[in-house]
């Protein structure tokens, strides 16, 4: 095979396509950005979920008969109350792990905190106005509403602090924003293919005498075809490449020099860039290659 | 070397075949002429014999090859046995002639050694020595077609095909032409050659095979372009 020739072929229909070859490359640059942010998101989500289901507890604070919230609070919990409460804990399936906070411990906890009042000769809050607990870790932080529905409701519970209740909206956006993502670049893949078609028929258009001496003589198909299939593969690098140096300004000017002083979660770093990268990439020469493939077929059969 | 057996050829939306049950047997070596008037069948008779249509019914052999039964990976092989000139010379107007002439042993993946030295001897014997570089366009009519017979030649095909090839060449050009077909018959070259050129015909006294509506109406062995001959 002589390649010198297929390079020649490859080298001007670079640049007798040069227009539709810069347009390709740059939808391919949104697209791309856009497909790698969502997968990004995808993973910052797990991660957060990760994090924070590690960390995130119910905590079920009983009645002290002091300063209930509750109405239905006659009184400090008694260790009868506390037992039905274990137990309807411990036969959760949902219930990894329940650990008892004495009003004592609270008292120290917020003690530690050197909140002003508490501490002194006449403090304003007392063990005694602190609420005995348990803080229950779930198996599977998606399911603290059936903890919740289970044990709320029993005698002795004044209240229930679940903190999912602050970071489900967090969670939801993160969602949100990824699935806005992975559509904005489902939308601009479409657009990106139809681009990548009709450059394909341009070129089989333009090289058309071309081809149609190489079939009478006898060229292959492959060797045909090979110059629109590296035409494309160029194309295709230059837009994932592109793409990767926007995603790597993301990490960089947006995770690593904003987001990471803020430590509310742990965030995305170079692991889940390079493997979100590598699917970016693979999806931008499928996306060039494929629709190269079955265009040239038609366009020049033999 | 090339054999119809019984071909028909029907396009969609066509009410009258193209070809109809045509039978024809062309030797090793033979130069036949294919005649008949516009629509027929000439063209869909070459067109079968490249493989770039496919009979409807029967079966058509070419270079000991069933055409019908021929894996599309197959066919680029098939057609190096079979070289092609046309009436509108169809040569690539950004290369040489040495260039257009190189281009079918380019695509084919012979070695730029081989290229080298058989171009040169291939633009010799089409009578275009020392006109390597220049480009189709400073060419005349008949020069330019000998460029496209050097380039359907230069590969050694067993078989030539040409579609009308004088039908843009004045009459000096047209024997020009004639003469090198001639002589490529000579060296073995088996020619099929679709005319509307009478003088011609009649002068070279070849075998001549005349369709009319897409059925074989004549087949004679040294004849003219007309049935008086």
């Amino acid at each position: 095979m002589q390649l010198r020739y297929v390079f020649t072929e490859l080298r001007q229909g670079l640049r007798r396509n040069l227009s539709m070859h810069v347009a390709v490359a740059l939808t391919l640059l949104v697209s791309l950005t856009l497909a790698g942010v969502g997968l990004l998101l995808r993973e910052q989500a797990q991660l957060t979920e990760e994090v924070w289901g590690d960390e995130l507890q119910i905590t079920f604070y009983m009645c002290n008969g002091a300063n209930d919230r509750n109405p239905q609070c006659a009184g400090a919990v008694d260790d009868s109350q506390k037992k039905v409460i274990t137990d309807a804990l411990e036969d959760n399936r949902y219930v990894d792990k329940i650990e008892e906070e004495s009003q004592e411990q609270a008292y120290e906890r917020l003690q530690a905190l050197d909140v002003e009042g508490v501490s002194g000769p006449d403090p304003v809050v007392r063990a005694e106005d602190m609420w005995e607990s348990y803080w229950v870790t779930m198996t599977d932080p998606h399911h603290s509403a059936e903890i919740i529905e289970a044990v709320a409701g029993l005698d002795g519970i004044d209240h229930v602090g679940d903190v999912h209740e602050v970071t489900g909206p967090i969670l939801a956006a993160v969602d949100g924003l990824q699935s806005a993502a992975l559509v904005g670049a489902i939308v601009l893949i479409v657009a990106a293919l139809l681009l990548v078609a009709n450059t394909i028929r341009l070129a089989a258009f333009a090289r058309r005498r071309e081809i149609g001496i190489m079939r009478l003589v006898g060229a292959s198909t492959l060797y045909i075809a090979l110059p629109f299939l590296l035409e494309s593969l160029v194309v295709a690098l230059v837009g994932i490449g592109l793409s990767g140096v926007a995603l790597a300004a993301v990490m960089h000017f947006g995770v690593e020099q904003r987001l990471s002083s803020t430590a509310v979660t742990q965030w995305v770093g170079w692991e889940e860039f390079f493997s979100s990268f590598a699917i970016v990439a693979l999806l931008g020469i499928l996306l060039t290659l494929v629709p190269t493939l079955l265009l040239t077929r038609k366009y020049i059969k033999v | 070397m090339i054999r119809f057996e019984k071909v028909s050829k029907a396009y969609p939306g066509q009410a009258r075949p193209a070809l109809n049950s045509l039978s024809i047997d062309i030797q090793k070596g033979e130069f036949v002429f294919l005649v008949g008037q516009s629509g027929s069948g000439k063209s869909t008779a070459l067109k079968l014999m490249l493989r770039e249509q496919r009979p409807t019914t029967g079966r058509v052999y070419v270079a000991g090859k069933e055409i019908n039964r021929l894996a599309g990976w197959k066919v680029p092989r098939l057609r190096r046995q079979v070289g092609t000139i046309f009436q509108d010379f169809r040569l690539l107007t950004n290369k040489t002639v040495a260039e257009n002439v190189a281009f079918a042993m380019q695509v084919t993946g012979h070695s730029n050694r081989e290229i080298r030295q058989r171009v040169p001897e291939t633009l010799e014997l089409v009578g275009l020595d020392g006109k390597g570089d220049r480009m189709p366009d400073e060419l005349s009519g008949g020069e330019q077609q000998r460029v496209a017979v050097a380039r359907a030649f230069i590969n050694r095909p067993m078989i030539l095909i040409a579609d009308e090839p004088t039908g843009n060449l004045d009459p000096g050009n047209t024997v020009g032409i004639m003469r090198l077909l001639d002589r490529i018959n000579r060296s073995g070259t088996t020619i099929v050659m679709a005319t509307h050129d009478v003088q011609m015909v009649d002068q070279m006294r070849k075998r001549v095979i005349e369709l009319e509506h897409g059925h074989l109406v004549r087949d004679q062995v040294q004849g003219g372009y007309g049935a008086q001959f």
